[in-house]
C-alpha cells in the first residue's frame, strides 16, 4: 500500500510526484540563516526540534534563477546520507494513493530535469514527474555555467 | 536457550569483544617489538596480551583457543627467560597464531561455538626450535594461571564494556539537556527572574556542565586504538611487495570521539595500504631517485580547534597530474574537452572519482575497486574532509580532517555580514577591540596585518573571506580582532564586526556540500533556536592562502631538522647487494655513481675486457665473461671522481649505515673485510682494489685529460709512436700548431736544453734518443722508457686536472 503513496507538490514551477517512502516529512520554515560561500542551491540552514537542516532550492537544481524563501513556506523534509535536507516547495497540494503505474519518462526534458525526474504517473487527468527528492542534493558535476 | 545460555552469550560476547581489540593491539606491538627486540617492556606487554586471552578462553572452555594462545605464550615465555632468542622466525610463528586466534573469533562470532579443526601446524610453526629446551605441553594440561597472574590485569577488571547504542543514547539525552537549559537559562534572564530562582538554576547548570564532560569523556578513545593495527598492515605489505618501509605514528594521546574512529579505521587502512602499493617507488626506482632506500610513512595526529587532523605522509613518488588525467581519459571517466579546463588541483582530486584506480594495473593488494571515491564519502559521512598535498616525486601528503566529536564545545560568538557565525573557544588566544591602543592595523601591498603589542600577525577580515559586503548596521566601534591558533605554531587575527558572547554549543556536522566549502567546521543550535555555523579556524587560514606560521619558532625547526639532516647525510652508508653469484655484498654508498640497467647487448669483450657501451661512453666491467642470458642487466656504476667502473649486480637489497667494526681480509683483492649487518655476514667490496685493476683502460672525460703537446717533431716519430701511448694513458695529444695551452710540453729534440718551445710556467719533458743519458744531472728521459715517461708525466701535471 505504502508504495501507492504519493505527494503531489508544485517544485521549481512544475507539479511533481514524490514517492512518500523517500520523504521524512513536509514542515513550515521560519527565516532561514545564510551560508556564505556555499553552492547556489543551498538556499540556507534552519533548525526544527533541535536538528539543522539544509535548504535546497530546487529551482537552481534544475537550472532556473533561485527563488528567495518567503517565511511560513512550505518544505520537504528527505534524509540523505545520514544529513537533513529540505526542498523548498512552491505549493504542497496533497498526499494520495496514486493506483496508476509509474511509466517511463516520455518526451525529451530540460536537462536539469532529465536528471532528477525518474518516471512518470497519471494522477487526476494529469501527467506528473515521479523524481527522487536525493537527485536534488547534489548539483549536476559538470557545471553547465 | 535458557538463563544460562544468555549469561554465556553476554560472556563470550565480552570475550569476542576484548579479543579482538587485544589481537589488533598485540599485532602492533609484535612489529614494534621486532624493530627492537631488545624492548623488554615491549615483549611483558605482548606477553601479558596473549595470557590475557589464554585465561578467559580457558574459563570459556575453548580449546583451539586455548592451545593456540598457549602456543604463543610458551614462545614468547623463553624468550623472557632467555632461552631463544627474538627473531624474524619467531615474530612471523606468534602473528600466525594470532591471525588463526583472529579467524577463530570471527566463526565463533557468527555461529556461537568454537570450529573443529586443527592448529597443530601454526603451533609447530612456533615451537620447532625449543622442543628440546622444553618438552611441549599437553593441549589438555595447560596451567590457565601462572604464579605472576595476580600482578597483571588487575586494570582490567576495574573497566566494564557498555553496548556503543546505550552510550549513544545517553549522549543525546544530555544534549537535549544543555540545549532546554539554555532555552531555560534565555527566559529567565528575560523574565527577570528573582536572585534565590536564579542561584539554585545556576547550581543545576553546573552539575549538567560537569555531567555532559564526563559523557564526552565516555565516548572518547586515544587514537592509537586506531594506528593499532597500521604497523602490522605496513609490514606485511611491504614484505610482499619487497618493499622497505619505516612507519612512525605520532599524536597517538590525541583523543576522538569512538564514533568518528569507527569511521574513519577503514579508509585510514586504505590509505596506508595505498602509500606502500603506489606511493612509494621499488628499490631499484629509491637509488636511481637518489632517496633513501628505505621509505617513510608517517602517520600523525593533532588536534586543531574542534577537529583532529590525521596526517598520512609518504616519501614515495606522489602524484603526477598529467598521468592522472591521462588515466582518466582512458577509463573514460574524463573527456579530452574537460580535460583541458582542469586545474592542477582538480587534476589531482581526478583520484577522488568513482572507478578511477591509480595503479597502472590492478594490483591484489588495493585495486579491488574501492577506491579514494569511497574515503572521501566515509570521510564527508561524519562531517570531515580529504585533503592532498602532493609534492610530485617527492612525496604525497593526504589529510583526514575530521571534527573531533559530535558534543559539545565552548564556542566564541562572532557577528560579520550581519549574521553570527561561531568560533571554537580552543583556537582562540586572545579578542581584542580594533580600536584598542595596543592594537596596530595596517595595510601593506593589498595585505594587512595586525601588530599587538610588538608581535605581528597576518589579518583576515571575516566578511571579505566569506565573500560578504559588510553590514551597514555594524558600528566601527565594535569591530574586534580574534587572535586565533589554529594549530601549533600558527596563528592569525580574524577581524569580525562584533564580538556576542560565549556559549556551550552543541556541534553537528554540516552537509557535505557546506563542508567542502571548507571554511566551516558543522553546525550548532545556540540557545536561540537559530542555527550558526561553526567557523573552521584552519580551512579559512587555507582559503586565504597565507603563511600564518610563527616564524620565529618555525625557524628554530628548520635548522634543527637540516642539522639532524646533514649528520645523517655524514655517516658512512653501506649499499647492500645481492651480487651475480648470489652473495649477499656491500660497497660503500659514496662510490656509486649510480644504478645502471642496460641490455646484456650493450656488453661486448675488447682486447679481453669486457665492456659496455651507455650512451655515448664505453666503461669497462667487472666480469671474467660476457653475460650468458639475453635479458637486462644491473650495473653499479662506481666513480672514484676520475675514471668509471661497472660492477654487474643481480637486485639491489638496502642501504644501511656502515658498521664500524669490519674483520678485514687476510690479502687485497676484491673483498677488503667481512662485516655483519642484521646478524648476516657480508662481504665489503674494495672499491680502492677494483679501480686499480681497471684504471689503465679508464675511459677518462675529456674536460679531465691533461693536455700535452709534442714539439719539435719533425719526423713524425711523436705523432705515430708517442701520442698513442699518451692517448692510452688518459692525456689528450694537441698538434704543434693548436692554440690550446697545453699542461705539458713535450720536446724531441736532442739539442740539450734547447727547446725553442719553452714558454711560461708550462712544465716541460725533453726525450732523447739514446738509451744512455748525456750526464748525470741529465733530466731528459728516454724516448722508449715508457714507464719513466708516464712517471715523468704524472709529477709534472699530476695525472689529471682537479
Amino acid at each position: 500500500m505504502m508504495d501507492k503513496l504519493y505527494l503531489v507538490a508544485r517544485i521549481a514551477d512544475t507539479r511533481v510526484a514524490l514517492r512518500s517512502r523517500s520523504i521524512n516529512s513536509v514542515v513550515t520554515v521560519g527565516t532561514p540563516i545564510e551560508v556564505p560561500a556555499a553552492p547556489p542551491h543551498v538556499a540556507g540552514l534552519f533548525a526544527l526540534r533541535s536538528r539543522v537542516f539544509t535548504l535546497i532550492d530546487p529551482h537552481v537544481v534544475v537550472g532556473l534563477s533561485s527563488v528567495p524563501v518567503a517565511p511560513g513556506q512550505r518544505v520537504v523534509v528527505v534524509d540523505v546520507a545520514e544529513h537533513g535536507y529540505a526542498l523548498l516547495a512552491d505549493e504542497i497540494e496533497d498526499v494520495c494513493f496514486i493506483d496508476a503505474p509509474e511509466t517511463r519518462v516520455t518526451g525529451k526534458l530540460l536537462p536539469g530535469w532529465a536528471r532528477v525526474a525518474e518516471a512518470m504517473i497519471e494522477h487526476e487527468g494529469h501527467s506528473l514527474l515521479v523524481v527522487d527528492p536525493s537527485h536534488f542534493i547534489t548539483l549536476p558535476a559538470a557545471r553547465a555555467a | 536457550m535458557g538463563r544460562a545460555g544468555t549469561v554465556m552469550d553476554d560472556l563470550l560476547n565480552d570475550f569476542l569483544a576484548e579479543t579482538a581489540e587485544i589481537l589488533a593491539e598485540a599485532g602492533g606491538a609484535l612489529v614494534a617489538w621486532e624493530a627492537d627486540p631488545a624492548d623488554r617492556a615491549q615483549l611483558d606487554a605482548i606477553f601479558r596480551l596473549v595470557h590475557t586471552i589464554k585465561g578467559s578462553s580457558g574459563f570459556l572452555s575453548l580449546p583451539r583457543v586455548t592451545a593456540l594462545s598457549h602456543g604463543a605464550e610458551d614462545a614468547l615465555d623463553q624468550v623472557r627467560r632467555g632461552n631463544r632468542t627474538a627473531d624474524g622466525a619467531l615474530v612471523t610463528g606468534v602473528l600466525g597464531i594470532i591471525d588463526r586466534l583472529s579467524q577463530l573469533c570471527d566463526t565463533l562470532g557468527q555461529k556461537g561455538v568454537e570450529p573443529a579443526g586443527d592448529d597443530s601446524d601454526v603451533i609447530t610453526a612456533l615451537a620447532t626450535r625449543d622442543e628440546a629446551a622444553d618438552a611441549p605441553a599437553e593441549a589438555s594440561d595447560i596451567q590457565l594461571r601462572r604464579e605472576d597472574d595476580l600482578t597483571t590485569e588487575l586494570q582490567g577488571w576495574r573497566s566494564i564494556r557498555v553496548p556503543l547504542p546505550l552510550l549513544d543514547s545517553v549522549m543525546t539525552g544530555v544534549t537535549d539537556i544543555v540545549l532546554a537549559r539554555n532555552e531555560f537559562a534565555r527566559m529567565l534572564r528575560e523574565s527577570g527572574a528573582n536572585p534565590s530562582l536564579i542561584a539554585s538554576f545556576d547550581r543545576l547548570s553546573d552539575s549538567i556542565a560537569g555531567m555532559r564532560q564526563s559523557v564526552s569523556q565516555m565516548r572518547m578513545q586515544r587514537i592509537d586504538k586506531l594506528f593499532a593495527p597500521l604497523p602490522r598492515v605496513v609490514r606485511d605489505l611491504a614484505r610482499d611487495l619487497g618493499k622497505k618501509v619505516r612507519f612512525a605514528t605520532s599524536g597517538g594521546e590525541v583523543e576522538l570521539d569512538r564514533e568518528m574512529m569507527e569511521n574513519i579505521r577503514d579508509p585510514l587502512i586504505h590509505i596506508v595500504r595505498n602509500a606502500i602499493d603506489h606511493g612509494i617507488e621499488t628499490l631499484d626506482e629509491r637509488v636511481l631517485a637518489g632517496k633513501d632506500i628505505t621509505a617513510t610513512i608517517q602517520v600523525s595526529a593533532r588536534q586543531s580547534g574542534n577537529q583532529i587532523e590525521i596526517e598520512v605522509r609518504d616519501d614515495g613518488r606522489g602524484l603526477s597530474p598529467d598521468a592522472l588525467v591521462a588515466k582518466a581519459m582512458a577509463s573514460r571517466i574524463l573527456g579530452a574537452a574537460d580535460a583541458r579546463a582542469l586545474t592542477p588541483r582538480e587534476k589531482l582530486e581526478l583520484i577522488f572519482r568513482p572507478g578511477f584506480s591509480t595503479a597502472a594495473k590492478i594490483t591484489s593488494i588495493s585495486g579491488r575497486g574501492v577506491g579514494m571515491d569511497i574515503v572521501k564519502a566515509n570521510v564527508e559521512k561524519i562531517g570531515g574532509i580529504v585533503e592532498l598535498r602532493n609534492e610530485e616525486g617527492r612525496g604525497l601528503s593526504i589529510l583526514l580532517r575530521v571534527p573531533m566529536t559530535l558534543t559539545i564545545i565552548s564556542g566564541l560568538m562572532v557577528r560579520a555580514a550581519g549574521q553570527y557565525f561561531a568560533i571554537p573557544r580552543g583556537a582562540v588566544r586572545e579578542i581584542l577591540l580594533e580600536t584598542s591602543d595596543s592594537v596596530r592595523i595596517e595595510r601593506l601591498g593589498g595585505g594587512e596585518i595586525a601588530t599587538v603589542r610588538g608581535e605581528q600577525f597576518p589579518l583576515l577580515r571575516l566578511e571579505t573571506i566569506l565573500g560578504r559586503a559588510r553590514d551597514h548596521r555594524d558600528d566601527v566601534e565594535d569591530r574586534a580582532l580574534v587572535l586565533v591558533r589554529p594549530g601549533q605554531g600558527q596563528s592569525y587575527a580574524l577581524s569580525v564586526a562584533a564580538i556576542h558572547d560565549h556559549e556551550e554549543l552543541v556541534i553537528k556536522p554540516a552537509a557535505p556540500m557546506i563542508m567542502a566549502t571548507g571554511l566551516y567546521a558543522g553546525t550548532t543550535l545556540p540557545d536561540n533556536g537559530r542555527p550558526v555555523l561553526l567557523l573552521d579556524v584552519q580551512g579559512i587560514l587555507a582559503a586565504a592562502a597565507i603563511d600564518a606560521s610563527e616564524a620565529g619558532r618555525q625557524m628554530d625547526q628548520a635548522v634543527e631538522a637540516e642539522a639532524a639532516a646533514a649528520a645523517e647525510r655524514n655517516a658512512a652508508q653501506l649499499l647492500l647487494f645481492r651480487d651475480i653469484n648470489g652473495r649477499t655484498r656491500g660497497v660503500r654508498l659514496s662510490v656509486i655513481e649510480r644504478v645502471e640497467e642496460v641490455p646484456a647487448l650493450a656488453l661486448f669483450e675488447s682486447a679481453g675486457q669486457v665492456q659496455v657501451q651507455i650512451g655515448d661512453d664505453i666503461f669497462p666491467v667487472h666480469a671474467a665473461k660476457l653475460p650468458e642470458n639475453h635479458g637486462t642487466l644491473k650495473l653499479l656504476r662506481l666513480h672514484d671522481g676520475q675514471s668509471v667502473l661497472c660492477y654487474p649486480i643481480d637486485a639491489v637489497i638496502d642501504i644501511v649505515r656502515l658498521p664500524d667494526l669490519v674483520q678485514p681480509a687476510a690479502a687485497p683483492g676484491l673483498i677488503a673485510g667481512v662485516l655483519l649487518v642484521n646478524g648476516e655476514p657480508v662481504e665489503l667490496i674494495d672499491p680502492f682494489w677494483l679501480m686499480e685493476q681497471y684504471a689503465g683502460g679508464a675511459v677518462v672525460s675529456a674536460q679531465h685529460q691533461p693536455i700535452c703537446r709534442i714539439a719539435d717533431d719533425h719526423d713524425g716519430w711523436g705523432d705515430n709512436f708517442l701520442a698513442p701511448i699518451l692517448r692510452n694513458a688518459g692525456y689528450r695529444v694537441v698538434a704543434e700548431s693548436s692554440d690550446e695551452a697545453p699542461d705539458v710540453l713535450l720536446c724531441l729534440t736532442d739539442e740539450g736544453g734547447a727547446c725553442a718551445h719553452l714558454g711560461g710556467d708550462v712544465p716541460v719533458i725533453r726525450l732523447r734518443a739514446s738509451v744512455a743519458a748525456a750526464s748525470p744531472d741529465d733530466d731528459t728521459v728516454y724516448r722508449y722508457d715508457r714507464g719513466a715517461l708516464l712517471e715523468a708525466l704524472r709529477r709534472r701535471v699530476g695525472g689529471a686536472r682537479a
